[in-house]
């Protein structure tokens, strides 16, 4: 049963057809993982879906609700929620402060000027909780600019747990990290899997592999193929035109 | 965000220690011989009131907006208007040019806020000086020749605007207020939000803010402390001409918020009482006061770049976070 | 309205449109490449005029006035440049708008200091004085007509500078992607302060030429300046073409807007209501105009940043 769906999507920039034509599909309840070469225009496939750019065509319906126009916070409203590839949080600010951040935001209106936020224990009480849910719990009073690389990953992705979404949007959450840091990205994603469905994008095949039920192979712009793991690994195009330059790579370092 | 949670002692009771002096000073002056100094102060405090506003929205939202005379001038002319149609209570006066300000800072903002960096600083001021262009050419309120009120506005309540003293306490009083309500503010879901978005919007509106109508709010609430700051000032002076809102005015107003430090509490206030007390200063002194003043902006520029609240809160700001009311470290 | 009043006002718009252009190709560049919001460059156009209304005064040699007015004011921006522009780049636009709004404030003080408060005589040379027949009936001022060809010349020896030579291509590259032209070797330095000294000698130039057509006086940098900016918003940060195209779009609205906007109220409007109303609008078109741009074009007619 599909939750999500991107239906004949289309960007331009100028010259250059970014986005050529996409079909997606995420099921409720999966992990849906979405791979591709550099360039293949996977982050202005993101940008699409969260609503960073607007589309030149195509729809894009989540839960049965079409987003496609829709603005930014609206999206949210709606159950998406997305971290990002270059970490993006509030650098000069305690990481209980940046969670306070997120759970204001799924919590009411911020048009209330009068009373101060400190005085909200609630707030209090879901950033706790957000922290303890990605590792967190024992950073809370350290400046976020401070943390190791793979803690601020686990941050930006707690800040998109905070609207519980529907759909979580994960950009690249292992990218910069060392194996042990991406063995706990990857147990967090894991353990978020019975929450939220989850559109992925990896470069780190380990962990594609290891967390996706489905994946798609976005290459110039177009998704080249879409299936389970077994079928992504035996379709010959995608090795030639993803996993093939590595064998080559290879095969050509063996000869010399 | 960098906000005091736990403030020293001495950070504390400061500002109530600077509120009775001022609260004071006119009855201090005469003894002292500084009875003209009434007005003097009261002016000061009337653009420390505007440079808070501003302080709001640049320091606090990250809006750099070089065009904020204009909606002081906007109050100003309200003022003059409903002045000229016959109105006098200052009940009336005083809340209407704060209402048009915030209007016409809404609906700027509503084009502005589209822009970013330098085009929001440039369209900022090109609205400002669209003000001061329609300000210039209204004849009917005198135009580039200014327009003088007949009188200072009434207040009733046994209290007469026309006593120096009386129109210093008032203006005193205002100023508390929107201090202690700007300060709640700035501790506030909402003062929280902004600071968000001036340190990092696209995450703030990817967790789903609506940045654009929190953006527009804080311009407007500002546009509205401006207009205020305008129509005490045309009941100041019982004066009020165009120059008021000419650019370089906005440009002062920054550089007051600068000075002062941009981001900090009382930044406007402290910036906008330096500037003021320096440029009165130095004109009793020379003709030639433009120059010392430039020479200190550049001096803040280089050597003070957060502002004398920093260099005078020289323990190092440790940001602690706060517990909920009640709760026990 | 007749055909030679148009003519004439078109004529003086496109003069205005040529000395905007001249101050917003150097503010362009000088945004553009070094990212410096530079407020005292309209203090440079106000250097320019005063020496060279003191130099034509004592000397009468006009083209000596104009080339001593150069000189002087590319001297001091190499002052500046060396002591204190060099220490605003990378620094956040607020406080570089703060110190170069420090340095109009010195600098009206120091042409106080020197020249007094009132405004200074500016006179156009004896030769250039009178009109001259363009066509049949229609006469125009010598002098504007010299304004306008100087316009032209250095718009075209600026668009050769910068799309013909080697240190243009290094100009236009540093404009368009500064980190990049770094990596390529670019002497970044050097070119930084070639671009502010020639955006110096420009509005030097545009200073002394518009001297003896309007009013020599302190803070004549700041009536000016923000015109340039409009100019600088609408062609394109870093853009000398569209500092072009802008400055006379602007230069043509200024101008016409202020000839013909009360003709055309008049017809409709009563007196009293278009005396009020004309300047309005006339002040109002410029700004007017830049809003619009941005609302169709929110980096301007033709960004050279990507």
């Amino acid at each position: 049963m599909s939750l999500f769906k991107v239906e004949g999507l289309v960007k331009r920039f100028g010259a250059l057809l970014a986005t050529d034509h996409v079909d997606l599909e995420v099921r409720a309840g999966e992990i849906h993982a979405l791979i591709g070469p550099n360039g293949a225009g996977k982050s202005t496939l993101v940008n699409l879906i969260s609503g960073l750019h607007a589309p030149d065509a195509g729809r894009i319906v989540l839960d049965g609700v079409a987003i496609t126009g829709l603005p930014m916070h609206r999206r949210v409203e709606a159950g998406l929620s997305r971290c990002f590839q270059i970490t993006s949080i509030f650098r000069d600010a305690t990481v209980r402060d940046n969670l306070l951040l997120a759970a204001q935001a799924h919590a009411g209106s911020s048009m209330r000027f009068l009373r101060p936020r400190d005085a909200e224990p609630a707030l209090f009480e879901t950033a706790q909780a957000l922290a303890e849910r990605v590792g967190l719990a024992g950073q809370l009073e350290r400046i976020a600019g401070a943390l190791p690389h793979g803690a601020q990953r686990k941050l930006d992705v707690a800040l998109a747990l905070a609207a519980r979404p529907k759909l979580l949007l994960l950009d690249e959450p292992m990218a910069g990290m060392g194996p042990e840091d991406s063995e706990r990205m990857t147990e967090l994603i894991h353990s978020l899997r019975s929450d939220m469905a989850i559109l992925l994008i990896e470069h780190d095949m380990k962990a594609v592999f290891a967390l996706a039920d489905r994946i798609s192979v976005l290459v110039y712009g177009r998704v080249l193929v879409a299936g389970d793991a077994a079928t992504i690994k035996g379709h010959p195009q995608v090795q030639a035109v993803y996993l093939g330059t590595e064998e080559l790579a290879v095969e050509e370092a063996a000869a010399a | 965000m960098t906000q005091d949670k736990h403030a020293s002692a001495a950070a504390r009771w400061t500002p109530w220690l600077a509120l009775a002096l001022l609260g004071a000073f006119p009855l201090l002056a005469p003894a002292l011989g500084l009875d003209f100094y009434v007005g003097f102060v009261r002016r000061a405090l009337i653009f420390a009131l505007a440079a808070a506003g501003l302080n709001f929205i640049l320091g606090f939202g990250g809006m750099a907006a070089l065009g904020h005379a204009g909606f002081i001038g906007v109050g100003a002319y309200a003022l003059v208007a409903l002045v000229n149609a016959g109105v006098d209570s200052a009940w009336i006066l005083w809340p209407a040019a704060v209402a048009l300000a915030a209007g016409v800072a809404a609906l700027i903002g509503l084009v502005a806020l589209r822009t970013r960096g330098v085009y929001f600083i440039m369209i900022t001021l090109a609205f400002a000086q669209m003000l001061y262009f329609i300000a210039v050419s209204l004849r009917v309120y005198g135009g580039d020749d200014g327009y003088n009120l007949p009188a200072r506005p009434t207040l009733g309540l046994g209290l007469d605007l026309a006593h120096e003293p009386t129109l210093y306490w008032v203006v005193l009083a205002l100023f508390a207020g929107v201090m202690a309500l700007l300060n709640r503010a700035t501790l506030s879901r909402f003062g929280h939000a902004l600071t968000g978005i001036r340190d990092n919007e696209t995450r703030m509106q990817a967790m789903g803010y609506p940045v654009f109508r929190l953006r527009l709010a804080a311009f407007a609430i500002a546009g509205a402390i401006a207009g205020l700051a305008g129509a005490l000032l045309v009941t100041n002076n019982s004066f009020v001409s165009p120059a008021v809102m000419h650019w370089t005015q906005s440009a002062t107003l920054i550089v007051m918020v600068v000075i002062g430090g941009v981001g900090r509490r009382w930044g406007g206030p402290v910036g906008a009482g330096v500037w003021i007390l320096l440029e009165e200063f130095t004109k009793q002194y020379t003709d030639y006061w433009h120059l010392p003043l430039g020479v200190l902006l550049l001096l803040i520029v280089f050597l003070a770049p957060r502002g004398l609240v920093a260099v005078l809160q020289r323990k190092p700001r440790a940001v602690i976070a706060a517990s909920p009311a009640g709760a026990t470290e | 309205m007749t055909a030679t009043l148009l003519i004439e006002q078109l004529l003086n718009g496109l003069g205005y449109g040529l000395m905007l252009f001249l101050l917003a190709a150097g503010l362009t560049l000088v945004f553009g490449i070094m990212d410096v919001m530079n407020l005292a460059h309209g203090s440079l156009f106000m250097g320019g005029a005063y020496v060279a209304a003191e130099v034509h005064t004592h000397n009468g040699s006009f083209v000596a006035a104009v080339g001593v007015a150069i000189a002087v004011v590319v001297m001091v921006a190499l002052l500046l440049e060396v002591f204190l522009v060099r220490r605003l780049y990378g620094r956040d636009h607020l406080s570089q708008v703060l110190a170069t709004f420090g340095l109009i404030l010195i600098a009206d003080d120091l042409v106080k200091m020197i020249w007094g408060p009132s405004p200074v005589m500016a006179s156009a040379p004896a030769a250039l004085a009178g009109p001259v027949e363009l066509l049949s009936g229609l006469f125009y001022p010598a002098y504007r007509i010299v304004l306008l060809a100087a316009g032209v010349a250095v718009a075209l020896g600026l668009y050769l500078l910068v799309n013909r030579t080697r240190i243009g291509m290094v100009v236009r590259a540093g404009a368009s992607n500064r980190a990049m032209a770094e990596f390529m070797g670019v002497r970044v330095g050097r070119v930084f302060s070639l671009v502010f000294l020639l955006g110096a000698a420009l509005a030097a130039l545009a200073g002394a030429l518009m001297g003896p057509i309007t009013a020599v006086q302190i803070g004549m940098g700041e009536d000016i300046l923000i015109p340039s900016l409009v100019v600088l918003v609408i062609g394109g940060i870093g853009s000398i073409r569209g500092a072009l195209v802008a400055a006379l779009l602007v230069g043509l609205v200024d101008t016409i807007g202020r000839a013909f906007v009360p003709m055309a109220l008049a017809t409709a409007l009563p007196p009293t209501v278009v005396s009020d109303l004309a300047p309005a609008i006339a002040g109002l078109a410029t700004y007017a105009l830049m809003a619009g741009v941005l609302v169709f074009k929110p980096a301007g007619l033709f960004p050279a940043r990507g």
